[in-house]
């Protein structure tokens, strides 16, 4: 895997950088899945390795390689990119080439974070990528978007220099920056909490886990909607790719303590933030606080398994990792679609207000159709992919604790609550604005990215077998080192 | 044997001989080309440099009755000096009205004091060095002689200037009184207890290195003098001197009174967190964006001071790496600011950046490389300085001074990021109008910035390089 991407600085003709960009990431999207067809998901093995001594006196190597945990990841990050820039043209930008460029670097970026397997270079990639989401934020965000950029800017770096301090530390421990020398390394209860907490800190801006969330909805709104797409698509699921690939693994005694103060983080996002989705009138601030809602079940995925000593096994925690995978996967695929059916109101009325809108449904059948699916996606409709991930989820809580599977289950409830909600507002009602009533229906650029993703939602949701085949064995052999690690 | 001497101390002959020859062609023919003094001044830096890198092949030597130090490590920062001097020529603009051709004839003398201060091996070359160096800056902070805030800053520059030089002369002659000697080789042998009077010379000497360098709690100078004279000067003082600063600290500090090392790491250390720390609050605070990247280079010498107090040779390389990388941003970031000022508009403000990226889109990318390289995100060579800083750190068990340094660097993020802010995110009521880069600036910005880039993608040379130079340094002790 090649995480290289070009960069298209010339200004000559937007309509032909558009095509090169979106051929270009359809290439890397058929790249990726050729990796896919060569990819032996028996065995938790790193496979595509790539080890070249990057910086000698230091030991770094650019050493990048997958496995059943980045794979699924990074063929989300390949088949979202695509999509964006799809639909890049259909509002009007100044400076599209430069549009285009940044996601296209952006893609890169995230690939290499995915695959990075050499701390340092998690690092270089992780905090590269601030660069282009500052830019696409504030250059072609909304009118507040100053703020909301340097927000989100300040937050992500004010988590992850801890990370840096955490990385350092393990490096002057082990004597080599990779990810996998970490694991092998005997670290001290107190070492393993501090650790534990520095790289928390990072993932939990990113994640984003409730009380470090609140960039995430000003950053949402802000964003051109290609912007908010990929954030809640890709840049959210780094997070929770890093409890994944760091905090687990590198302090599994630290994971196993706080892992109680994880939970009820969790929870606290899935019922509270669940409640302030219920009262936002932006559109886009109430898909913003439900990925909050729903990343709370990333996190309590992957610490719920730690409450009960007793029926702790690689089977359950496997279950309940995978459970947060298929959501991570699952939400980046609903909410970059509900994301894009904002942008597609949004280009015709200009407004994100739930109370603008009312009786879209009439003017405009077909998207009416597309969103209300995608809403009940997001509410965990059995038969797509966010009923699979939650309900996993669910299933693994409901071994450790009836309780905690009742409070999350009762993200159901709130979960449909705002979504429908919302709906019966927008879509369907009688028509209030005079506007909505001359606008034309999707058009083919809108329609086609559209229909895949609801394609694929339900893909999943009907037959998640081969994602969850995809990642079984590696979570097996993840689930193993942290038991292990953690004596349990 | 005098030929032999002489051909030791090449690069400062150089530079001598072609200050006289500026002045004369200077003022034999007043209406000598502009372009010809130019030219003259950058054939004696190239030289000088060529020179440099012959005497890299001279195997270690003390000349001049032990006032003068041939040794790989003065070289080596002799030739970065040079080309950072080079740089900043090249990207100072020249056509400029109030910018009088002195500007850089003074320059040359300040070189000049830098490459003496490289070698320098007894207390009294390396006064001379310093005082030659500190002489020149007045001179070029003032040469906007027509500015009252260019006159009331070197005014300010030179009394403070004065004083600490004063400071530094009477550490040394406190030296000298209880050792008996200059030589920097016999201070090393008598100097081995902590007395309470060398204590005292030792932190005179401090303030007066301190001052060089511009750090916490001598830095008042440094954005009166950035702000007030124009920004070819404030290209030159942030970037060249810094270099001498260097030189006398490693030959005092590390080499001579090595033995006081536990003594004078805690004075660094503590002017370099306190740098870090003010440098960048008040940084916050500014509009004027010279005196913005005055705080902010405060803030970075504070991070090279700080890698310098861990006094071991990973750290002082490290330090040496933050230094050649800040040399770099901010050679670029000045040559980039330089190109936007015109005549009758100095001041820079950050609302004067408003829709940069439309009007001189070049200037704008460059910018923004140098704005992130200076927040410290990878892969811009500033993320490898603060990294290496930070790592030498956190071996050292000062894990604590790594986390105020990055929450630092947040803080710092702030006033970086509001430079590509007012670029990229703001329009123009007024574009700037101003043709922007000129022929040499553009280049020598241009590769500045690749630099940035290409140097964050492939840190290794810059690292062994700074490695090599100060092992060989610690070698001879």
């Amino acid at each position: 895997m090649v995480g290289l991407i070009m960069l298209f600085i010339n200004e000559k003709h937007s309509s032909i950088v558009y095509w090169v960009s979106v051929i270009s990431s359809l290439l890397i999207f058929g790249l990726s899945l050729y990796a896919l067809s060569l990819f032996d998901d028996s065995g938790s093995a790193i496979q595509f390795e790539l080890n070249t001594s990057w910086i000698e006196r230091f030991n770094i190597n650019y050493h990048l390689g997958v496995d059943g945990i980045s794979f699924p990841l990074i063929l989300l990050t390949t088949f979202i990119t695509p999509i964006v820039l799809f639909t890049a043209r259909t509002s009007n930008k100044t400076n599209l080439h430069q549009y285009l460029a940044s996601f296209l670097i952006l893609e890169g970026l995230m690939i290499g974070v995915f695959s990075a397997l050499d701390a340092f270079l998690f690092y270089v990639f992780w905090e590269a990528m601030l660069i282009p989401m500052f830019i696409i934020i504030g250059v072609w965000g909304g009118k507040n978007r100053v703020y909301a950029t340097i927000k989100f800017f300040l937050y992500t770096f004010l988590g992850s220099v801890f990370m840096l301090i955490a990385i350092i530390y393990l490096y002057i421990s082990t004597g080599s920056y990779s990810i996998f020398d970490f694991y092998n390394l005997d670290l001290s209860r107190i070492e393993q909490v501090l650790i534990f907490l520095a790289f928390l800190f990072a993932f939990a801006v990113k994640i984003p886990m409730w009380p470090v969330h609140t960039w995430l909805p000003d950053a949402h709104v802000e964003a051109p909607t290609g912007g908010s797409v990929i954030l809640a698509a890709i840049l959210l699921k780094m997070g929770g790719y890093g409890l994944l690939r760091f905090s687990l693994p590198i302090t599994p005694d630290a994971s196993n303590e706080l892992s109680q103060i994880m939970v009820v983080l969790s929870l606290i996002a899935i019922i509270y933030i669940g409640m302030v989705a219920l009262s936002q009138t932006d559109m886009k601030k109430l898909i913003a606080y439900s990925s909050v809602a729903h990343m709370g079940f990333v996190t309590l995925g992957t610490f719920v398994v730690f409450l009960n000593h007793e029926n702790i096994s690689s089977d359950n925690m496997t279950l309940a990792i995978s459970g947060s995978m298929i959501q991570m996967v699952s939400h980046g695929l609903i909410s970059g679609a509900l994301f894009l059916c904002i942008g597609v109101m949004y280009d015709r009325i200009h407004s994100r207000e739930i109370d603008d809108y009312g009786g879209v449904a009439l003017s405009m059948p077909k998207f009416a159709g597309l969103m209300v699916f995608f809403a009940l996606a997001n509410a965990a409709l059995p038969g797509t992919s966010g009923f699979v991930g939650e309900v996993l989820v669910i299933f693994a809580s409901l071994k450790v604790n009836f309780w905690i599977a009742f409070l999350s289950g009762s993200t159901l409830i709130i979960g449909a609550a705002y979504t429908l909600w919302m709906i019966k507002r927008v879509i369907f009602g009688q028509i209030t604005n005079e506007k909505i009533s001359d606008i034309d229906d999707l058009n083919v650029t809108e329609f086609i990215p559209l229909m895949i993703l609801a394609v694929m939602v339900i893909a999943m949701g009907i037959y998640p077998e081969p994602l969850m085949k995809l990642m079984h064995d590696s979570l097996i052999g993840l689930s193993e080192t942290v038991i292990k690690g953690a004596g349990l | 044997m005098t030929f032999n001497i002489i051909g030791f101390i090449l690069p400062e002959i150089t530079i001598a001989f072609g200050i006289c020859t500026v002045i004369l062609v200077n003022s034999l023919s007043k209406k000598a080309s502009i372009g010809l003094i130019h030219s003259l001044i950058l054939f004696f830096l190239v030289l000088a440099l060529f020179f440099s890198f012959v005497s890299l092949e001279i195997p270690d030597r003390i000349i001049f009755n032990g006032h003068y130090m041939i040794d790989s490590f003065g070289t080596n920062l002799k030739i970065i000096a040079l080309i950072a001097a080079i740089l900043v020529h090249l990207t100072s603009v020249k056509s400029k009205q109030n910018i009088k051709n002195e500007i850089f004839l003074v320059q040359l003398f300040a070189t000049l004091g830098v490459l003496i201060l490289c070698s320098a091996h007894n207390l009294l070359t390396v006064y001379l060095g310093l005082e030659t160096l500190t002489l020149s800056m007045y001179g070029i902070v003032a040469s906007n002689r027509s500015s009252v805030d260019a006159t009331e800053s070197a005014m300010k520059f030179f009394i403070l200037g004065a004083i600490a030089s004063a400071i530094f002369l009477y550490g040394i002659s406190i030296l000298y009184g209880v050792t008996g000697t200059l030589s920097l080789d016999s201070l090393k042998e008598l100097v081995i207890i902590s007395s309470l009077e060398i204590r005292i010379a030792v932190a005179f000497i401090a303030c007066g290195i301190i001052f060089k360098f511009g750090a916490f709690p001598f830095h008042s100078w440094v954005p009166d003098s950035y702000q007030g004279s124009n920004t070819t000067a404030a290209i030159y003082i942030s970037s060249v001197p810094k270099l001498g600063a260097f030189a006398l600290i490693s030959r005092l500090f590390l080499d001579a009174l090595n033995a006081m090392s536990e003594f004078w790491s805690v004075l660094i250390l503590s002017a370099g967190l306190f740098s870090i720390i003010i440098g960048n609050l008040i940084a916050l605070m500014q509009i004027n964006l010279r005196r913005m990247l005055a705080y902010s280079a405060i803030g970075h010498i504070g991070f090279v001071l700080l890698s310098f107090s861990i006094v071991s040779d990973t750290g002082v390389s490290a330090s040496l790496t933050y230094l050649l990388m800040y040399l770099i941003m901010t050679i670029a970031a000045f040559g980039l600011i330089e190109s936007i000022a015109s005549e009758d508009h100095q001041h820079i403000e950050l609302s004067d950046l408003k829709g940069l990226s439309k009007s001189h889109p070049s200037v704008a990318f460059m910018l923004l490389f140098c704005m992130f390289s200076m927040v410290g995100i990878p892969p811009f060579i500033g993320f490898y300085a603060k990294w290496m800083v930070l790592s030498e750190l956190i071996y050292n068990d000062w894990i604590w001074l790594a986390i105020i340094g990055v929450i630092m660097s947040v803080i710092a993020a702030y006033f970086y990021l509001r430079v590509v802010w007012f670029m990229y995110f703001e329009n123009a009521d007024q574009p700037i109008e101003n043709k922007g880069l000129k022929n040499t600036q553009s280049i020598t910005t241009l590769l500045l910035s690749l630099m940035l880039f290409l140097i964050g993608l492939y840190p290794n040379p810059i690292i062994d390089y700074t490695r090599i130079i100060i092992s060989s340094f610690l070698l001879i002790d």
